[in-house]
């Protein structure tokens, strides 16, 4: 008897505990942070030598003692949590310690602590804490340059700004933290969501979010109606993954925007004589290659190629094959069959050859690899568009729109692509991954961007030479590569789920 | 309200530190001096300053895949003087070599390796009008002299005539930009070899017989380890092939009439000859065979001693197929031996008492009875009745169409390996004019010896190894039985075994993992992975071989100024690319660099080359 009330008692804790984000949260981070304390005590001893490198070390000793801290938080928060089925104030207080571990470079716990901080945790909220923490983090990583001899010349502006930006995120975080509960909006926030829109020329995806969320809830402040791509949003920032690879690329996009004003790109592409093969340090922390080129500042160069060439080569087979797709969908019959036959073709060839085959023949261009990775993709969007295009086409809307005399070209620009779009953007995300990693491998097989052009496979394909003497030159670029592409795909996955309407 | 405060305390607190932590940092432009106004400034010291100087002057740079590394520092040294490169990249040799002929090029990336090791094959076809491989073209009439003046002379005397030579096609043409030399490695595992057997030659490929293995490894049983990369032999009858694909192995099946030392000095050891001896006039060459090396052939599967002796009739034959064009289909290295005029057998042993040998007052017969069993007393024709501990000697002798010391050099390389006439003649009955690939097999085919259906292993060989067979792994050797047997030459290693390996890189693998016993020719940036190795020895020579860029002279290109061509030159700092290799590479004036000592060294003085530049474009504006 006694037994299963302990099993009851049990389940129903988990219960509870399951429902609080920030116990989760901070849990995760938590554990996260062990993981970096375990790794950083691995690199702390030379297998080689024998010999311990106490600067690393005590870096590992530093982190330990943040983990052991979050551990406490996280029992505390548990205690509470059971004993009273919320978290207490005290312990919420306790989130602006975690807050601070965001110094040593610790995002998990930063997300802990902001969601700790916060009873009401909506949309807005985690928006704004999203928006905060990618331009802090831009803002440590651009802070890395003070280590080198020299910055670049428009380094201290753009420090500036990016100040600028953090000290007006955080004043956005608290407005909409004391401004926006449920489906009220302050009205006076209209203003604000202006200026957040503004900032996103950082590249902050959060802050364009945030500012389009603020403008469009208070504009629609008496409809009854959920706004549908709202709610989508909602869903994604439910999945914690799926927001951690939506802060990833927002990130990495934003670096690779604002590093035309915090980094030098001499530094990247300029050989140096006198620094060939350097360990990692803080002057390079990610070393140096073969040429003396700073890698830490290449692979942050890198980003924008290896990101502009991934969006593009799926923004524009999207639209070849969005267009090719709907025709043959809505006209169907000699011209569906005709467009499709000439698309299996195309599917056949496969696409790493014939992007070999298209690079070899007109040579190595940005512009180039861009179309022969597009080309490739093609058929895939064509397909997907046909098949919905073939669903909708016969839906009562559309027979609708025809019986108000609408012409065909309304019917599917107005009509039937903006109801197809669900499908192409969580294909969109998900290949997006692919295509960084088709241009890393077409660079690392020296048919993609100029050698001497920082782009993540061509870092790679030095790092591959150097393997067993320099392992440094291929970690680190091929992290970057992984990172992105887990990004793209958690974020896909997200993306998918929000968009299910049967997971609703 | 306390939040707030707090938040706001650290966001203030954050862009303080950050502010103030930048307030000691310098700029790009702090550092380096704005780079704009550092141009325009020089510029206008030197009265140039025009509207044209701020268009950089455009380049572009050829190369292939595995020049890459020197492509780079290049680019980038090119870009800091102030050019505008553009890179065209071709994926592999032939690539490359469509681009060079479509003219798609200012500068080109190109190497040369002297295989002779003599000077003239170093500069003969690469700079002459008409050369062979001069693509620039060079067509300088200067250059064209001094070649063939140099081509007459000894070692000593050329020396003079090279350095000329040198300063002129460097210094004051800039026909080349000279890159860097190269150095040959080798490594070799010392838990099987006994690496002091292991010889690293500058031009002379690797040589089997002498090497030894452990104590304790039984030579007779176990067989010795090496690799290639090329699995496709060209062929195995030396004249039909000068590639990395039969080199080694064809050093190895034929013996010839002298050697080159490590370091590419002419020697009779470990040859077909005693001695030899230049005559006065340097026109003439004598040499005087060794009665004991027999053919070896393939029967049932294992090399025996023919009985027959490789002498001087087949020497006679090897040497006038080697000259001329028509004696094969396919003959790729005529060229190399075009330089020989007569090839015959001395009979009058008056002759050798009458000549002196070129520089001394030595008499030919002298100079060839050096060591030799017996002194010569009678010069036979035919090798049946030699007999050299009686006395009886065969004396080839060689006469060029110039004076033409060198030519030594070329009797050295595996295309003058000595053939058996009799097999030779008995195999090749097709007519040359008429030769048909798919019906006629030539000597040296190389199915005759791959296994299968077409296996029929003809080969008759003068050299101490004789090859047994080829699949798509490997090709197996066993040593010849009747190869000086009882001398230090004799071959110490029974069999011998060339593994195919697709690159350098997992024939390292190959090696690190004992799979083979030595490898020649290390990755550039696998040295330090050798020497950290416990079981390897890495074995360096500098090499023969040279990096260097050409330009385009053909009509129409800017390139055919001479101030342009210096300012390139001038832009190249060769201690900065050697950096980049970390010891791998030398510095190099010429292609004769690695051959001749002619003291040249390339200097680089900042600035220069923006000063050639403004001269250019001063001259190209009036």
């Amino acid at each position: 008897m006694e037994n299963r009330e302990k099993e009851y008692l049990k389940r129903e804790n988990n219960r509870k505990l399951k429902k609080v984000q920030e116990f989760k949260a901070t849990g995760f981070s938590a554990g996260a942070t062990l993981v970096i304390v375990l790794i950083l005590l691995f690199n702390s001893y030379s297998f080689k030598t024998g010999e311990i490198k106490p600067m690393v070390l005590s870096m590992a000793g530093g982190y330990f003692v943040t983990a052991l801290i979050q551990a406490f938080i996280w029992v505390k928060m548990r205690n509470d949590i059971i004993k009273n089925n919320a978290v207490s104030k005290s312990t919420r207080i306790l989130g602006f310690v975690m807050i601070l571990f965001l110094a040593t470079g610790n995002i998990f716990s930063a997300i802990a602590g902001f969601l700790t901080i916060k009873k009401e945790k909506n949309l807005e909220y985690q928006l704004s804490v999203y928006m905060l923490l990618t331009t802090v983090c831009v803002m440590l990583v651009s802070l890395i340059n003070l280590f080198k001899p020299y910055v670049s010349n428009t380094f201290m502006p753009g420090m500036g700004l990016l100040a600028g930006v953090t000290v007006l995120d955080v004043i956005a975080m608290i407005l909409v933290g004391k401004g926006v509960h449920g489906k009220k909006v302050n009205p006076k926030l209209k203003w604000l969501g202006g200026i957040l829109i503004l900032t996103a020329a950082t590249g902050n995806i959060f802050a364009f979010i945030l500012g389009m969320v603020l403008i469009v809830k208070i504009r629609h402040k008496d409809d009854m109606a959920t706004i549908e791509w709202i709610e989508v949003i909602r869903r994604i920032f439910r999945d914690n993954m799926a927001s951690l690879g939506f802060f990833v690329v927002t990130f990495l996009l934003s670096i690779s925007i604002c590093s035309y004003l915090t980094f030098d790109y001499y530094v990247a592409t300029e050989n140096d004589y006198s620094a060939i093969l350097l360990s990692p340090s803080l002057v390079y922390p990610f070393g140096t290659d073969n040429y003396g080129r700073c890698v830490f500042t290449r692979i942050v160069f890198g980003a924008r190629i290896s990101l502009v060439v991934g969006i593009l080569s799926t923004l524009v087979p999207i639209i070849i094959g969005g267009i090719l797709g709907a025709v043959a969908g809505f006209y169907g019959n000699v011209i569906d069959n005709s467009i499709m036959r000439v698309l299996d073709i195309l599917y056949a060839v496969p696409g790493i050859l014939l992007a070999i085959a298209i690079v070899a023949a007109f040579g190595t261009s940005t512009f180039n690899l861009i179309m022969a990775l597009s080309l490739g993709n093609v058929p895939i969007y064509a397909r997907t568009v046909r098949a919905t295009v073939l669903g909708l086409s016969n839906s009562e809307f559309v027979e609708a729109a025809r019986a108000c005399g609408a012409k065909d070209h309304v019917i599917i620009l107005k009509h039937i692509l903006p109801n197809s779009m669900a499908p192409i953007i969580v294909r969109a995300t998900l290949s997006i991954g692919g295509a960084v990693l088709s241009t890393s491998s077409l660079s690392y097989l020296g048919l993609g961007v100029e050698p001497h052009i920082p782009e993540w496979g061509n870092i790679l394909k030095i790092g591959s030479k150097y393997l067993e003497t320099n392992s440094y030159l291929a970690i680190y670029p091929g992290l970057a590569i992984i990172i992105l592409v887990l990004a793209f795909n958690y974020l896909g996955d997200g993306l998918r789920d929000a968009l299910d309407p049967k997971l609703k | 309200m306390k939040k707030k405060a707090l938040a706001l305390t650290l966001c203030a607190s954050m862009v303080a530190a950050s502010l103030a932590g930048c307030g000691g940092v310098k700029t790009r432009d702090e550092v380096k001096g704005t780079t704009a106004a550092a141009v325009s400034g020089e510029e206008q010291s030197q009265g140039a300053a025009t509207a044209t100087n701020n268009q950089p002057i455009d380049l572009q740079l050829l190369f292939y895949a595995s020049n890459e590394d020197v492509a780079n520092v290049l680019r980038d040294q090119l870009t800091k003087a102030g050019f505008n490169v553009k890179l065209n990249m071709q994926p592999d040799y032939s690539s490359y070599k469509t681009q060079l002929a479509a003219g798609n090029y200012d500068l080109d990336i190109t190497g040369w390796t002297t295989v002779t090791g003599n000077p003239d094959y170093a500069v003969r076809s690469l700079f002459k009008t008409g050369g062979d491989y001069n693509n620039a073209p060079v067509e300088d009439p200067k250059v064209d002299e001094l070649i063939e003046k140099a081509g007459t002379e000894t070692p000593e005397e050329y020396q003079k005539t090279y350095t000329e030579f040198e300063k002129y096609l460097v210094d004051e043409m800039a026909y080349i930009v000279p890159l860097n030399g190269t150095i040959k490695t080798q490594a070799v595992n010392k838990d099987r070899m006994k690496v002091e057997t292991v010889r690293l030659s500058k031009s002379r490929s690797m040589c089997w017989e002498m090497m030894e293995f452990q104590d304790g490894i039984d030579p007779q049983t176990e067989p010795l380890r090496v690799s290639q990369t090329i699995s496709t032999l060209t062929s195995m009858d030396p004249i039909k092939g000068n590639d990395g694909s039969i080199n080694t192995l064809n050093t190895n099946i034929y013996v010839r009439l002298v050697n080159l030392t490590d370091d590419d000095q002419v020697v009779a050891d470990g040859s077909l000859s005693y001695n030899y001896a230049i005559a006065d006039g340097n026109q003439d060459y004598y040499f005087l065979l060794r009665d004991d090396i027999n053919f070896g052939r393939v029967q049932d599967g294992h090399a025996v001693d023919s009985g027959v002796l490789v002498g001087g009739e087949d020497v006679v034959f090897s040497l006038e197929r080697a000259k001329d064009k028509e004696s094969v289909p396919n003959h790729k290295t005529y060229s190399l031996h075009e330089n020989m005029d007569t090839i015959t057998l001395v009979t009058d042993i008056a002759e050798l008492e009458n000549t002196k040998v070129s520089g001394s007052d030595e008499t030919v017969k002298a100079a060839l009875e050096k060591g030799t069993p017996a002194a010569i007393s009678s010069l036979v024709e035919t090798k049946d009745a030699v007999d050299n501990a009686a006395g009886a000697y065969q004396v080839v002798k060689i006469r060029t169409v110039n004076p033409f010391p060198q030519v030594l050099n070329y009797l050295a390389h595996q295309s003058a390996g000595i053939v058996d006439a009799e097999v030779v003649k008995s195999i090749n009955t097709y007519d040359v004019k008429t030769y048909d690939i798919q019906k006629d097999i030539a000597y040296g085919d190389q199915s005759t010896v791959t296994e299968g259906a077409t296996y029929n292993n003809t080969l008759s060989c003068s050299g101490p190894y004789v090859m047994i067979k080829k699949n798509d792994y490997e090709v197996t050797f066993e040593a010849n039985p009747a190869y000086r047997v009882g001398s230090e030459y004799e071959p110490h290693i029974k069999n011998v075994t060339v593994k195919f390996y697709k690159d350098s890189d997992s024939s390292l693998s190959g090696l690190r993992s004992g799979e083979i016993d030595i490898l020649y020719s290390i990755p550039d940036n696998s040295f330090d992975l050798v020497r950290n190795s416990e079981n390897l020895v890495l074995q360096e020579l500098p090499s023969n071989a040279a990096t260097y860029c050409t330009f385009n002279l053909s009509e129409g290109s800017p390139y055919r100024d001479v101030t342009l061509r210096k300012a390139v030159l001038a832009a190249i700092n060769q201690e900065e690319l050697l950096a980049v290799f970390n010891g791998a590479r030398t510095p190099l004036y010429s292609t004769l660099s690695p051959l001749v000592n002619t003291g040249n060294v390339l200097t680089y003085v900042p600035g220069k080359s923006q000063e050639l530049q403004a001269e250019y474009l001063k001259n190209k504006a009036n």
